[in-house]
């Protein structure tokens, strides 16, 4: 392999991966601590009638109407689910299930009237996106990252994301302290004049970014594990949110890295002339990780809570 | 940089040949260096093929039974991708996801062609439902595949002006095969009665035959493999087959067969009896090496079964007599 193929093949994916990763693997520990981790899943399918809107007014495939209708729909999505679990007082899970799916079964009939039996304007065709298809021509070799002309042709869906990596991070580092406790304790946040409602909105508007630029680059399987995943595995290790944060964003990381060579090389490694499809071994790799935690984790772990000892540690209420 | 960029792939290619050169230790003449061709799907693949002879290794992305609408790129593929010197692709929405990492590879200035999209607009079929696109399936229709078969030529010709009187040489030998091609199947598919003439399988591959071959065109589901059939439409085309009395529907090797089985059963419990008439070759071709591994065999199949199928007279073993013979 040489650095002009690495660079035009390889590079551009992993990176692009890598912030996904990082991004969604950082934010789902917001979803996982407040019960709500299958939002990510809820957004993919909720998307679908804020493409269909999208594509009417637009009246053509182009991507940023269909775009903006998705986001639309994810933020629309967050806010009835907040809505229907505060006011028809029943569980998040429950409130995610009925205005997904109610959500998403509008977008299909809303299809079916647009575009009759219109084809290709499902989620999968028009928002998600594929790793492999991120390539960066214009490299030539490492020294085309400080090459501008080079830089210019970088793959939209990695800059994209590069830039909301940048956004998210900067607002979780301004607004640490308010985010820890208005997700452990929204009361408490309330009594100290902190506004819990602006915050949850907020959390919820940067997921669905998050969630919809990481579609559009790697699809949605991807996001959906990212945003469970490593959180809960980083949950099954640690109890301090400081170190919960830090380490949920490394296991993103790693199941990119490592799906990424599982994926692309080792195939190659044994003599086959195929490559499996690398978001999909990101995901099973967070799985694996999340099986190894399960098993091995210090505290909860399987073996740490049934083999060593006799009963399992009661978990703290807070953190 | 800008230098660099362009003559670095064909600057790698001739110092590679170079270096074989002198390792081999003869004088093999430069035009003796083969470039590499790679193709979406094989129908493409085989034109390419049969057009660049032996001044090219012609590949194939996609092998039999692959659906391009719903293919996804591997790496092992990206590496193929960019290891080729010249990229064919349908177009028109074909290849789905896959004509991203092509366009992208176009607008970086590699040598891509989207095949299809070289035949004019008025030309190209666009299907009310389908919203401002046009149906991507243009292989169905002889005379349409031999005019992207000369844009194919063109293009190699562009990209190798050496070997030009080639290409034309192997062109010209295609054309007049297609020629024959389209010929028999508008013979054979004219001996097919006429109230009979309804083509009913089970995606909308077959526009450009319909439109080709004067058959009407009944697809269960949309254009793409990825729409699903609603129980209305499935009803509709059972209206229409028992109505019409048609006596075969067709399955295709690359779409799963059960709506197709939906209908033979809807049918049945209405007194009329409908048989898979067999199974044609729709968005890909046969295994590699047999008949029904090329662009005229494929066809030819197609045809032969429809025709066979709906009352036509044909010859048993298709228009070469290479056809494997049918087992229904």
């Amino acid at each position: 392999m040489t650095w002009m193929e690495f660079m035009q093949v390889d590079f551009p994916a992993l990176a692009t991966a890598i912030l996904a990763a990082l991004i969604c693997g950082v934010l789902g520990n917001f979803l996982v601590l407040r019960r709500q981790s299958l939002m990510g899943d809820a957004i993919s399918h909720a998307v679908l009638p804020g493409i269909v809107v999208g594509f009417i007014v637009a009246g053509s495939r182009s991507t940023l109407p269909m775009m903006g209708g998705a986001v639309g729909a994810a933020v629309l999505a967050g806010v009835l689910i907040e809505l229907v679990r505060r006011f028809g007082q029943i569980e998040p899970g429950a409130a995610m299930g009925v205005v997904f799916t109610v959500m998403f079964a509008l977008g299909v009939v809303l299809l079916e009237q647009a575009a009759a039996h219109s084809v290709d304007l499902d989620a999968d065709c028009v928002l998600y996106g594929q790793l492999e298809d991120i390539l960066w021509f214009e490299a030539s070799g490492w020294w085309s990252l400080f090459d501008r002309e080079a830089l210019s042709g970088l793959p939209r869906e990695l800059t994209t994301l590069a830039v909301l990596a940048l956004v998210t991070f900067a607002l979780l580092g301004l607004f640490y302290k308010e985010i820890k406790i208005t997700t452990f304790d929204a009361g408490l946040a309330s009594a100290l004049g902190i506004p819990a409602q602006a915050f949850h909105y907020g959390l919820i508007l940067f997921v669905s970014l998050a969630a919809i630029a990481s579609f559009e680059a790697v699809g949605s399987i991807l996001v959906i594990a990212m945003l469970i995943c490593p959180a809960a595995t980083a949950r099954l290790i640690t109890d301090r949110y400081g170190a919960q944060l830090m380490l949920s964003g490394l296991f993103g990381v790693g199941s990119a890295v490592f799906g990424y060579v599982a994926a692309g090389f080792v195939p190659g490694w044994f003599g086959a002339d195929w490559a499996l499809s690398s978001s999909g071994m990101m995901a099973v790799v967070s799985g694996v990780f999340f099986g190894i935690a399960l098993v091995a984790g210090p505290r909860y772990g399987v073996l740490a809570t049934r083999v060593f000892r006799a009963a399992p540690v009661p978990r703290p209420e807070t953190i | 940089m800008r230098f660099l960029r362009i003559g670095g792939r064909r600057l790698l290619a001739a110092v590679l040949v170079v270096a074989v050169l002198g390792l081999a230790g003869g004088a093999v003449s430069a035009a003796e260096q083969r470039f590499r061709a790679l193709s979406t799907i094989g129908m493409l693949g085989d034109l390419v093929a049969r057009i660049v002879g032996d001044a090219a290794t012609a590949e194939t992305l996609l092998g039999p039974g692959v659906d391009p609408h719903l293919y996804k790129l591997t790496r092992a593929d990206v590496r193929r991708l960019m290891a080729a010197d010249i990229v064919f692709y349908n177009g028109l929405f074909l290849e789905g996801k896959m004509a991203d990492a092509m366009e992208r590879a176009a607008s970086a200035g590699r040598p891509v062609l989207a095949a299809a999209e070289t035949l004019p607009k008025s030309y190209l079929l666009a299907p009310a439902e389908f919203a401002g696109a046009y149906d991507p399936h243009v292989w169905m229709d002889v005379s349409g595949w031999a005019q992207v078969a000369e844009a194919v030529r063109g293009s190699l010709s562009e990209f190798a002006p050496e070997r030009a009187s080639l290409f034309e040489e192997n062109a010209r030998r295609l054309q007049s095969e297609l020629e024959r091609l389209d010929t028999y199947a508008r013979t054979v598919l004219s001996t097919v009665p006429e109230d009979k003439r309804v083509l009913v399988t089970a995606h909308d591959a077959f526009n450009y035959f319909g439109r080709a071959y004067g058959f009407e065109v009944v697809g269960i589901q949309g254009i793409s493999t990825e729409s699903e059939a609603g129980l209305r439409r499935i009803q509709e085309i059972v209206d229409l087959l028992v109505e019409r009395q048609i006596p075969a529907v067709f399955v295709e090797t690359t779409v799963s067969d059960r709506n197709v089985r939906a209908l033979i059963e809807g049918a049945a419990a209405r007194g009329h009896e409908v048989v898979i008439g067999g199974s044609l070759y729709s968005d890909a071709m046969g295994e590699p090496g047999t008949y029904e591994g090329t662009y005229v065999g494929m066809i030819d199949h197609n045809v032969t079964t429809i025709a066979r199928a709906l009352g036509g007279e044909v010859p048993e073993r298709g228009m070469n007599g290479e056809l494997a013979v049918a087992r229904n």
